[in-house]
């Protein structure tokens, strides 16, 4: 999480319109669906990649730890798809017919559906995608949990950390039954804390005179028709591609 | 000392919905444009007493004034009290909502229903104010504890209130943090905001404030001038304060004859100097 942080507020395209980056990477994503072959629909992959280590420029390194889990996810279901278990005569593990080919594409597509996105959250701030859903009118109450919950994230994490530092001082974790204990009640702690954060949260809103949705200033981004129009081109251009590519 | 009462308390007492005693029978005023400091040990009532200056809760008895007129607890006068009374909560964390430092600060004026422009101004001019300008588009997880004290104040000084009160601002600071924060309030103060402090810090708040109350188990114990204040021995002794420690030295160097006929300095440079200016003659 930290990771997508750090790169959100520090790579080229932070001052490039969130509209622009979630326009290019709805094509890209658009694209890996068009693709006629999986082998054209990891080419788009590539290309989106490409796209995130040269334009906002995310390290390597950095991209292959947000992608792993993903990745590790894919490894493990899709030999699901290739192998099947007959029991006849004993079990044996066999290739479904065309087991390959739908393996290759729900690669293809996941791979290229992550690097979408990806491209967009690596590059842009989560305040500046909330405000771009706002923008395009998504009901307020979801944008009222998305903001808390993202800042409650932060904040219940260093909770958390706080809490298993202060059970460890106190050997609270030196068994495994007293990690199961140190557990719970770290569990049982952080349901009280979240209740209270709430209340607190809650005055905080009044206190500053708010009595409905969360409503804040959103970022301004200079240039962001013209920068939505290039990525609108590029992004139908890959979708053109995709599709008329053999 | 003749300017008047910005917000009256008249026989205050407050109940906490499990039966905790928030306030009993408190009555005290706060001066236009002064800086006071409320004490009181843990549980005193300090904090039901910001919450109730904010309109935040009502009292169960007694009512609150400002500028003479008894609270309205309608939508409408409820907003613009709260325009006027800024509130800075102690635990920052409590009061951020917004990940980011620029629209944290704008929620408050965004909420009084001002145009685009001049949220944007008023958000440049706060963060200027307490000197976090250079952090505007920095994720709020990512600043220092004493930061985000001042992005909170930043939030509160954005609407423009006549009234900033900050329950324990200092607390968790390191001395450099409550340094700058002090300096963030004397320029605030002297702009004419009336400004109100919780402190458990006695030579903090002998040194800074103009006026003292003292609240003990939801009453006012006494509120007096600071320079009255080292004269309250016995009751800050009796609730675990103890006086100021630079008016504690003042006296025994007095008793010893070391220094007479001055009055007490409020801090420890106003000492150092009376020393020299002594060893002078």
């Amino acid at each position: 999480m930290m990771l997508f942080e750090h790169h959100a507020y520090a790579n080229r395209w932070r001052s490039v319109s969130p509209e622009a980056k979630g326009a290019f990477s709805l094509c890209g994503l658009g694209a890996v669906f068009l693709a006629r072959t999986p082998g054209v629909a990891f080419g788009v992959t590539l290309i989106l990649v490409l796209v995130t280590l040269l334009g906002p420029r995310i390290p390597l390194g950095s991209y292959l730890r947000v992608a792993a889990p993903a990745l590790g996810f894919l490894a493990l279901s899709i030999p699901t798809l290739v192998f099947s278990l007959r029991l006849e005569g004993g079990p044996v593990f066999h290739v479904e017919p065309g087991g390959l080919l739908r393996a290759a594409q729900v690669l293809a597509r996941s791979s290229g559906g992550l690097a979408a996105l990806l491209l967009l959250s690596l590059s842009t701030p989560m305040s500046d995608l909330i405000a771009l859903l706002r923008r395009l009118r998504m009901p307020e109450v979801m944008l009222d949990i998305m903001t808390l919950g993202y800042r409650m994230l932060f904040v219940l994490s260093g909770a958390v950390q706080d809490t298993v530092t202060a059970q460890s001082a106190r050997l609270g974790y030196s068994s495994p039954r007293r990690a199961f204990r140190s557990l719970g009640s770290l569990a049982a702690g952080l349901m009280v804390q979240v209740w209270q954060r709430s209340h607190d949260l809650h005055q905080s809103a009044l206190s500053r005179n708010n009595d409905g949705p969360l409503r804040f200033l959103e970022a301004e981004f200079p240039g962001a028709g013209r920068q939505l129009c290039i990525s609108a081109l590029a992004g139908c251009g890959l979708m053109v591609l995709a599709r008329v590519a053999a | 000392m003749n300017s008047p009462s910005v917000l009256t308390f008249e026989g205050v007492s407050y109940r906490y919905p499990d039966g905790s005693r928030g306030l009993e029978g408190c009555s005290l005023s706060l001066r236009q444009g002064s800086r006071t400091v409320v004490l009181g040990p843990n549980g005193a009532g300090k904090t039901t007493f910001f919450l109730h200056c904010n309109g935040l809760i009502r009292p169960s008895a007694g009512r609150v004034l400002m500028g003479g007129v008894p609270l309205d607890y309608g939508r409408a006068a409820l907003c613009q009290l709260r325009s006027r009374v800024g509130l800075v909560f102690q635990n920052p964390d409590a009061q951020l909502f917004s990940a980011s430092v620029r629209e944290d600060v704008s929620f408050g004026p965004v909420n009084l229903g001002l145009d685009r422009s001049t949220v944007k101004a008023r958000v440049e001019e706060a963060l200027e104010a307490v000197g976090m300008a250079a952090f505007a588009d920095k994720p709020v997880h990512n600043l220092s504890y004493g930061q985000k004290k001042r992005v909170c104040i930043a939030g509160v000084l954005a609407m423009r209130p006549s009234v900033m009160i900050l329950d324990e601002p200092t607390a968790g600071l390191d001395v450099r943090m409550q340094q700058d924060l002090l300096a963030v309030l004397e320029r605030l103060h002297a702009e004419g905001m009336t400004i109100v402090m919780a402190t458990h810090d006695m030579d903090l708040a002998y040194a800074w404030a103009e006026e003292v109350c003292i609240l003990d188990q939801g009453a006012l114990a006494t509120q007096c001038p600071v320079e009255a204040f080292p004269d309250q021995a016995e009751l800050l002794e009796r609730l675990g304060f103890g006086i100021p420690h630079v008016a504690r030295l003042h006296r025994q160097l007095a008793a010893r004859g070391v220094l007479m006929g001055s009055d007490v300095p409020r801090d420890f440079e106003g000492l150092s100097r009376l020393l020299e200016e002594m060893s002078a003659f």
